[in-house]
């Protein structure tokens, strides 16, 4: 005899699949896995009511604990948000599972049902329907009590199929409407017996035989007969289809704290449900043995009288629709929206990891990834505490600068200073390259390449070797005594020890001259001491900071110095030590308009999540980030936030990456409404949320 | 996607007189005819209403409700009546009538730890289901660590 197999399934979204050729594909691949029994299983659901009070006693406690002020009124800003939801909906927490009869290897059976309900499964114990000692009571009516003290522990009765209706099912009907119903039930369909095709196909010739030979001695009108035999001919018709014949029934189990309301939740369950199948109140011993199929127990052992019902696999399919109704979950981590449909709030914690896990958002604009991103880095810095680097090209950072009370960096062509020389390296070796890459960009050509670029590549080198060394320890440079681009032009055109060097060297000299000192194009964006904080300070914890870049919108080649010179106090700042950070780079295709900035970017993902610092990378549009060289940021970040994508859909399409999309979800994607967005997250979840802010997040970041 | 669930395509229920099935009238019939011939030699004054009160009574307790028969359904009903008074009252004559009988008087008091108790509550690691992971996480018992860990028995 085969041992029992209990499973954990995870339920998924089922708005990600409602259209008509969504469900169908679902049907169909439930139905798949289902023809393949030839041993008992047992699909479960347990569904209990659920509140955020977790949550609010988490946000409550923070607040309480940190000495920032800001972040306790901000903290209390959402407890009161999350008390609002509480108060205004009724949430529920599921989970499925299944249990399978069979010698398969458990991760084999597992892999299976992962595949065809395209959802999480893990092999676990089901969990118990009740805790502590119960008996049974027949008065008023037959019904599970707790023995002693109830303890919060609730009053149960069960309630079993015996018949089923001629009436149409699908995915959001008769179970579901169940599962909407605000109280505690488990529900289960119990498949004791899968038929052998030719057995079923037997049985069912034999039904079709007597009928015939029962209405060939009828005078008179039997259409029940008629009507069986027209059954038995479908059956046949989709057995031979490849279905196959399950004998099914359903239990439910229901919980009320009181004797009124368990008998009201008894007739609600009936009432619910009879248009398509017939409940049995259980009475007796059958109530205390149909315990046994929320208990994984063999159908045989549980020993009640036999009312199964024959169904088809594609029949059997549309039983498991408690899967596709998702519920809510933990709600450990920050808000990430609302589930667009079930309407309950969605928590993610992309921290559980001892590594940061990055993120890119794509969405055309106009759509709300702006405002979500500034709800997100506000919750984020509120309830974890996990400061932020905001950097974007359209000037709208001012909201969330002004909402934190943080100073706006805002370079800018005339008032700001961003000395090329400053210390973002902590070797000799790499500081010298970036500073080299720095002027490559000012100079608009590579510095390597031919004989005069590497001999120019050296000498600058050199001047700036001979700058640095200065310095005993580079790690101590501060702005005010960093060297300056006139400085380096002084000591170049003094370098290069044979006659033609020293011309290349001068020339160069006077080439960068031109450009970054005196009346040159960038001399007062280059030339001086860096009049933006992007020291440590010798801070422990750096604050949020906001940088933003649009005054500097008509010049790409500042954008670029701009940028390269943020990023890399960024990444200097980043590596030194473990503290989670964010770093939020908006309108990332500016940046790959440079390739230099394009490797620093490719390093930045690979290196800041072992130091905990998260890359959110913003951009309209995928495409950018599948791009050859851009596809290393996509692959080190595994969520993705996917807003609008009417234009540039292939990519969902013909992308290897996105094969786990089906076409609803493509779909959805490319008609996202305002604000809506598909949240996937790599090996766990795809959700389908919509950004409720909070109306605090609203009063601040409204105008975004 | 749908689906238009069947009627009992297993289940053979011809039709029979007044709504109730062929095959309960045909057991009534039986019934009735199987007492009247037993009775009709011992008193056959009381064949006939004996046999019409058998099949009546036939036809009565092999109705369906909630899709057991009415005498299946009253037996449970007696056994769980008999299996309460038998758990409140052991030493009662009932109680003892249960005993003998051998009714499972522990179905009354139920333990929520024993009734769900996982079926293998320690899994045993069977070698032949190791795999290969595809990405080592720390749930599958790698971590990653920032140094060589210390060997405890060198401190």
């Amino acid at each position: 005899m085969s041992d029992v197999r209990t499973f954990l399934i995870e339920p998924f979204d089922i708005m990600l699949h409602a259209t008509e050729e969504g469900v169908q594909s679902l049907q169909a691949r439930f139905s798949t896995w289902l023809r393949t029994l030839n041993t008992p299983a047992r699909f479960a659901c347990w569904q209990m009511p659920a509140t955020l009070d977790e949550k609010i006693n988490t946000l409550s406690r923070t607040a309480k604990e940190t000495d920032d002020p800001q972040r306790a009124q901000l903290l209390m800003e959402y407890r009161r948000h999350y008390e609002q939801l509480d108060d205004s909906a009724e949430y529920q927490r599921a989970l499925c599972g299944m249990a399978v009869w069979s010698d398969q290897n458990a991760r084999a059976l597992a892999g299976g049902m992962g595949s065809s309900f395209d959802t999480s499964v893990v092999e676990g114990t089901w969990p118990a329907l009740f805790n502590g000692r119960y008996e049974i009571r027949d008065t008023p009516f037959w019904h599970l009590a707790p023995v002693g003290r109830p303890g919060g522990r609730p009053l149960w009765a069960i309630l079993n199929s015996y018949e089923f209706a001629p009436a149409t099912w699908n995915f959001f009907r008769p179970l579901p409407p169940l599962l909407r119903l605000n109280f505690p039930l488990a529900l289960v369909v119990d498949i004791p017996k899968t038929y052998e095709r030719n057995s079923a196909i037997d049985a069912l010739e034999g039904i079709i035989q007597a009928y015939d030979v029962h209405l060939s001695s009828v005078s008179g009108e039997d259409s029940r007969s008629v009507q069986r035999i027209t059954d038995c001919r479908k059956a046949l018709q989709e057995i031979n289809a490849g279905d196959a014949l399950h004998l099914v029934q359903l239990s439910i189990a229901i919980a009320a704290d009181d004797l009124d309301t368990l008998k009201e939740r008894v007739q609600a369950v009936v009432h619910e449900t009879k248009a398509w199948f017939f409940l049995r109140h259980e009475v007796g011993e059958l109530l205390a043995r149909s315990l046994g199929f929320f208990a994984a127990r063999r159908t045989k052992e549980i020993g009640l009288p036999d009312t199964t019902w024959p169904v088809v696999s594609r029949e059997l399919a549309l039983m498991l629709s408690p899967l596709g109704y998702r519920k809510l979950s933990a709600t450990d981590g920050v808000l990430r929206g609302e589930a667009v449909g079930a309407s309950y709030p969605v928590f993610h914690n992309s921290w559980r990891d001892k590594r940061a896990t990055h993120e890119i958002w794509v969405g055309t604009s106009g759509f709300g990834k702006t405002f979500a991103n500034n709800c997100y880095l506000t919750r984020e810095y509120a309830e974890n505490g996990i400061p932020f680097d905001l950097l974007e090209p359209m000037g709208h950072g001012r909201h969330i600068a002004e909402a934190f009370g943080l100073p706006w960096y805002v370079m800018s062509a005339k008032a700001t200073r961003l000395n090329p020389q400053d210390v973002m390296f902590p070797t000799l070796i790499e500081q010298v390259s970036h500073t080299t890459r720095i002027y490559e960009t000012v100079l608009g050509r590579p510095l390597s390449g031919g004989q005069r670029q590497n001999l120019e590549r050296g000498l600058l080198g050199e001047a700036l070797e001979v700058l640095y060394r200065g310095f005993t320890d580079l790690s101590k440079v501060t702005p005010d005594v960093t060297p300056t681009c006139d400085v380096v032009c002084d000591v170049l055109s003094g370098l290069g020890d044979k006659q033609a060097t020293k011309a290349i060297a001068k020339d160069l000299a006077d080439e960068i001259a031109g450009l970054c000192t005196g009346s040159g194009p960038w001399s007062s964006f280059l030339n001086g001491i860096t009049n933006v904080d992007l020291t440590r300070g010798g801070r422990d914890w750096i604050s949020p900071r906001v940088f933003s870049f649009h005054e500097l919108e008509s010049d790409p080649i500042l954008q670029a110095l701009a940028y390269t010179q943020v990023l890399s106090a960024i990444r200097r700042d980043s590596l030194i030590d473990e503290q989670p950070r964010i770093i939020a780079v908006d309108e990332v295709y500016r940046l790959m308009r440079h390739p230099s900035l394009l490797d620093f970017l490719i390093e930045a993902a690979k290196t800041f999540r072992t130091r905990r610092k998260k890359l959110v990378s913003i951009d309209q549009n995928m495409s950018v980030f599948l791009e050859p060289k851009a596809r290393m940021i996509f692959e080190n970040s595994p969520i993705r936030v996917i807003f609008s994508q009417r234009q540039g859909m292939n990519v969902f399409r013909e992308d290897a990456a996105f094969q786990h999309l089906n076409q609803q979800h493509r779909d959805i994607i490319a008609a996202l409404p305002r604000f809506h967005f598909l949240l996937d997250i790599a090996g766990e979840s795809l959700f389908y949320l919509v950004n409720r802010p909070s109306p605090g997040e609203l009063a601040r970041f409204s105008t975004t | 996607m749908a689906a238009d669930f069947k009627s009992h395509v297993l289940l053979r229920d011809e039709k029979g007189l007044f709504g109730i099935p062929f095959k309960r009238l045909l057991l009534a019939g039986v019934g009735g005819g199987m007492t009247y011939t037993i009775f009709n030699l011992a008193v056959p004054g009381w064949s006939i209403p004996v046999a019409v009160v058998t099949g009546l009574l036939t036809i009565i307790l092999t109705g369906l409700r909630g899709g057991i028969p009415l005498w299946q359904r009253l037996i449970y009903r007696l056994r769980g009546t008999l299996l309460l008074i038998a758990a409140r009252y052991p030493r009662s004559p009932i109680g003892q009538l249960t005993a003998t009988l051998e009714l499972p008087v522990d179905l009354v008091r139920l333990d929520g730890a024993r009734v769900f108790a996982p079926p293998s509550p320690n899994l045993d690691v069977d070698l032949r289901e190791w795999i290969t992971f595809a990405h080592a996480q720390e749930t599958d018992g790698l971590v990653f660590v920032d140094a060589p860990l210390k060997e405890v028995l060198d401190e």
